[in-house]
């Protein structure tokens, strides 16, 4: 399909649109820095962003131009966009709102980004621009709904971020655009399902937030995907597409009466704590396995009738409006559904909204203007799935040491250097072998641990990821380890009673499982990449028909095929198993049992001072087995209940 | 998942890249691809299923004869192994348990080269844990490697490393020939100076290809 014989509107868009090409007349928008942080990476390889304004709002026609101080919701974003570097920006709208963006287009800081404005007359003939301009050009393509309302510093997450080559800007934050954005699952980092007006998910354990990126290798297939959505949304729209909007609206009002319910019960002053600490328990860490369940979608039989509040029925009502036009939600389910892999870019402790009316844009201004969007930064720079002794005795303060190096200019590879040195000094204290060597060597150690917590935290929260930076830091870590293997083992001969059988097994014990964690995942992302997937035209995303039964419509209700009595209690034996994570503690005491580097470095130092190397590693080998075992054991039945 | 399954990395592995990351961490020398390319099609076991028949034997005659082993038991033990896993390189890697291969692999040739320096008395104990610190570099450099630059290290790297079970036979013959510790110390410098050469070479020759090799953070690593 090129882009003239396919009757693409962008060929009858109105030229006097085009704006750009000014040439960069020394921009004063340097001035939109963040101050501290040396952290503005400009979105490298993106290559033209389209934006969405096609979702409607009461009060200005379209979302994307309601107001935001002086300006508009869309001008904020436009010059986030430009801040970060993207040169080309596409803004797709209705022919009745051409007219209306024009302003706010022309009031853009004159940059060196281009922006172009096309006129499309529904979500079918978006779809047929968004095909014709991921095969007119080259490199990183962003689609994103035109009215979000975020931080600069969560689109750099998703478009700067050179880990993510394709993927999507999401949350696992129960209080992030429910009950309205789409739901998506995704498992190790990789969205598995996703939903769109049209789509629904099983088992949801996260939420599309409306920005999606794609790598240029893969644009030739969003284009593809593009066309094909293109036909299928061309109206009429099936039956059975109708009828899951209609189970998406239902869902929506079931869920603000379900609030409306929690709300009035919290004035009356029953659990409106135990609410709060509810939602303040959910944090960034998707669940690696993605098996929350998310009880409102999936078990809650549905009434036929909610009665809501005047301003929640105008609310779902603006929705339901803009839902039919979301094609950046289509093509989310397109590309996940065609078997390309889709990534994850966490909003992490950030501000995320879409207003669709002035007062929700109102509001989304006074809550983000709470954020202090350098210390979430910072807090978000610490690795959400850390251990017990790194989470409570290395990042409270690791993270400030970050900043200061990301003031002082340090890059991440500098500090993995030093951390390595550092950790080399250990080795060779603790290889004197006198109790001060071994104390010395215990303090450097702690020492070089710190200052390796903070090269990844000094990356994530300056973005500056290399894969050369990643080998460095992984390689360096079982360096320093195996070197104070041997330091304590120089250090115990020293004195006359020879370890090196124990420092062998200790290496032998370490290295096999890492052999187990590495392979593990290796497995799990090749059956992840391999997992079939349901044709585009369906909208459930399983074989099974899992629409509440007030809802299902003729077709009956199909039940799974059931697995073997073993394997279900296996599976229910896991479920119940994770459910225990819900409580803190024992989180803590399975990620401590596993034996992460913390614990090791801190079993080191502390037997090492206080001890001899030989117990050092008499105490490395019980506990270290333990993990082997524990982790190995864990690891088959899971394999086996599948 | 090679570079080719990842899909949306744009990084062109070597042509004769194995198949699946599982493969490329196996660590196979010559002498195991050949026994799993001429017996891989008749013994119709699952990977891990070998690789348990041949380590369970070598793990009690180890945990019973320790350092006091007869040599013959210790080369019929290593034998075994060698010949279980070697097949097992010659057959799918495609059932749910695959990924308990490496791991099994890496305990066989670990415990085993810490078992023949044991057998050799105590001063051959450095040399085993210098030339596990080399081979460990190797396979840490496997990982990280495919991980980071989505590539596998070159030929020449794969042959002089010889594999778990070259280094196996190796191994032994230093110990019947009463050639240890220098026979490990000699391997040990001549191993570490060719893994981590290649790899300093290998990052030489990467230039941040513009499309970067999809990875997660170690989440489930508890590294």
């Amino acid at each position: 399909m090129g882009l003239t014989g396919s009757g693409v509107r962008e060929t009858d868009a109105p030229r006097g649109a085009r704006l750009s090409q000014r040439p960069g007349s020394g921009r004063a928008g340097g001035g939109a820095r963040r101050s501290g942080a040396a952290r503005s990476r400009p979105a490298s390889g993106i290559n033209g962003v389209v934006l969405l304004a096609t979702a409607p709002a009461p009060e200005t026609g379209v979302a994307a131009l309601l107001p935001w101080g002086e300006g508009t919701v869309l001008g904020r974003l436009l010059s986030q966009l430009a801040d970060l570097g993207v040169t080309e920006i596409h803004v797709i709208t209705r022919p009745y709102w051409v007219d209306h963006l024009r302003p706010t287009l022309d009031a853009l800081p004159p940059s060196e980004s281009s922006v172009e404005l096309h006129s499309s007359g529904g979500t079918a003939d978006d779809l047929r621009v968004v095909a014709a301009l991921a095969r007119a050009g080259h490199g990183g393509m962003v689609v994103a709904y035109a009215d979000i309302v975020t931080h600069r510093e969560a689109l750099a997450g998703l478009l700067a971020d050179p880990r993510v080559s394709s993927g999507i800007l999401s949350t696992t934050r129960r209080v992030v655009g429910r009950p309205f954005a789409f739901r998506t699952r995704s498992n190790r980092g990789r969205v598995v399902s996703a939903a769109s007006p049209y789509h629904s998910v099983r088992s949801p354990n996260s939420t599309f937030l409306g920005v999606l990126k794609v790598s240029s290798s893969q644009r030739a297939d969003l284009a593809e995907i593009a066309d094909r959505l293109t036909e299928l949304t061309t109206p009429p729209l099936p039956d059975s597409w109708q009828e899951e909007l209609g189970v998406k609206e239902s869902t929506w009002r079931l869920s603000l009466s379900a609030a409306e319910l929690r709300a009035a019960r919290a004035e009356s002053g029953a659990s409106a704590e135990s609410l709060e600490s509810l939602e303040d328990e959910e944090e960034e860490s998707a669940d690696p396995d993605g098996l929350e369940l998310d009880a409102l979608e999936t078990e809650v039989e549905i009434p036929d009738t909610v009665t809501l509040s005047p301003e929640d029925e105008a609310e779902v009502g603006r929705w339901r409006a803009a839902a039919p036009q979301d094609a950046a939600s289509l093509l989310v389910v397109g590309l996940v559904r065609s078997g390309a892999h889709v990534g994850v870019s966490h909003l992490r402790k950030l501000f995320w909204a879409r207003p669709l009316s002035r007062s929700a844009a109102q509001q989304a201004s006074l809550e983000i203007a709470d954020y202090d969007e350098d210390r979430e930064l910072l807090n978000s720079a610490v690795k959400a799935n850390d251990g017990f002794f790194t989470t409570f005795f290395v990042s409270p303060y690791s993270k400030y040491l970050a900043r200061w190096a990301a003031r002082r200019g340090l890059t991440p590879n500098q500090v993995t250097a030093a951390s390595l040195c550092i950790g080399l000094l250990a080795a060779a204290a603790f290889a004197t072998g006198g109790r001060a060597g071994l104390v010395a060597g215990a303090v450097l150690l702690q020492l070089s641990f710190t200052t390796d917590c903070v090269d990844g935290q000094l990356a994530r929260y300056t973005r500056t990821f290399t894969s050369l930076g990643a080998w460095l830091d992984s390689i360096f870590d079982r360096t320093k380890e195996y070197a104070i293997f041997a330091g304590l083992a120089i250090g115990a001969s020293r004195t006359g009673s020879s370890v090196w059988l124990l420092a062998g097994c200790a290496l032998a014990l370490q290295t096999v499982r890492h052999a187990i964690d590495f392979s593990y995942p290796a497995v799990q992302h090749q059956m992840l990449g391999s997992a079939r997937q349901q044709p585009l035209e369906r909208p459930s995303d399983s074989d099974e028909k899992v629409r509440p039964p007030a809802l299902a419509t003729t077709d009956a209700v199909v039940p799974p095929p059931a697995a073997p009595l073993p394997r279900r209690a296996l599976r229910v034996g896991f479920s119940l198993w994770r459910l225990l994570d819900r409580r803190r503690g024992v989180r803590w005491v399975k990620k401590i049992i596993v034996f992460p580097i913390g614990e090791r470095f801190a079993v080191i130092s502390l037997t090492a001072a206080v001890a001899t190397p030989r117990v050092t590693f008499i105490v490395l080998l019980a506990w270290g087995g333990a993990a082997v075992c524990y982790v190995a054991a864990g690891r088959v039945l899971r394999s086996v209940s599948r | 998942m090679s570079a080719a399954a990842r899909g949306t990395t744009a990084i062109a592995a070597p042509a004769a890249a194995p198949a699946t990351p599982i493969e490329v961490y196996r660590d196979d020398g010559p002498l195991a691809r050949a026994l799993g390319a001429r017996l891989g099609g008749s013994v119709r076991l699952p990977p891990w299923m070998l690789l348990l028949a041949g380590a369970i034997p070598l793990l009690a005659v180890l945990a019973i004869g320790g350092d006091g082993a007869p040599r013959l038991l210790v080369a019929a033990a290593l034998a075994w192994v060698i010949v279980c896993g070697g097949i097992s390189s010659g057959r799918p890697h495609a059932d749910r348990l695959r990924w308990a291969v490496p791991p099994l692999l890496r305990l066989v040739e670990y415990a085993s080269v810490l078992w023949l320096a044991a057998l050799a008395g105590q001063s051959s104990h450095p040399a085993a844990f210098a030339l596990l610190a080399a081979v460990a570099f190797r396979h840490y450099d496997l990982v990280y490697r495919l991980r980071y630059q989505g590539v596998t290290p070159p030929r020449w790297v794969n042959l002089l490393g010889g594999g778990w079970d070259g280094r196996l036979v190796l191994g032994y013959l230093l110990l019947v020939t009463d050639a240890l510790p220098a026979g490990f110390f000699i391997a040990a410098a001549v191993l570490a100076s060719a893994f981590v050469g290649d790899s300093i070479a290998g990052w030489a020759r990467y230039h941040r290809a513009q499309a970067l090799v999809v990875y997660e953070d170690e989440e489930d690593e508890g590294h």
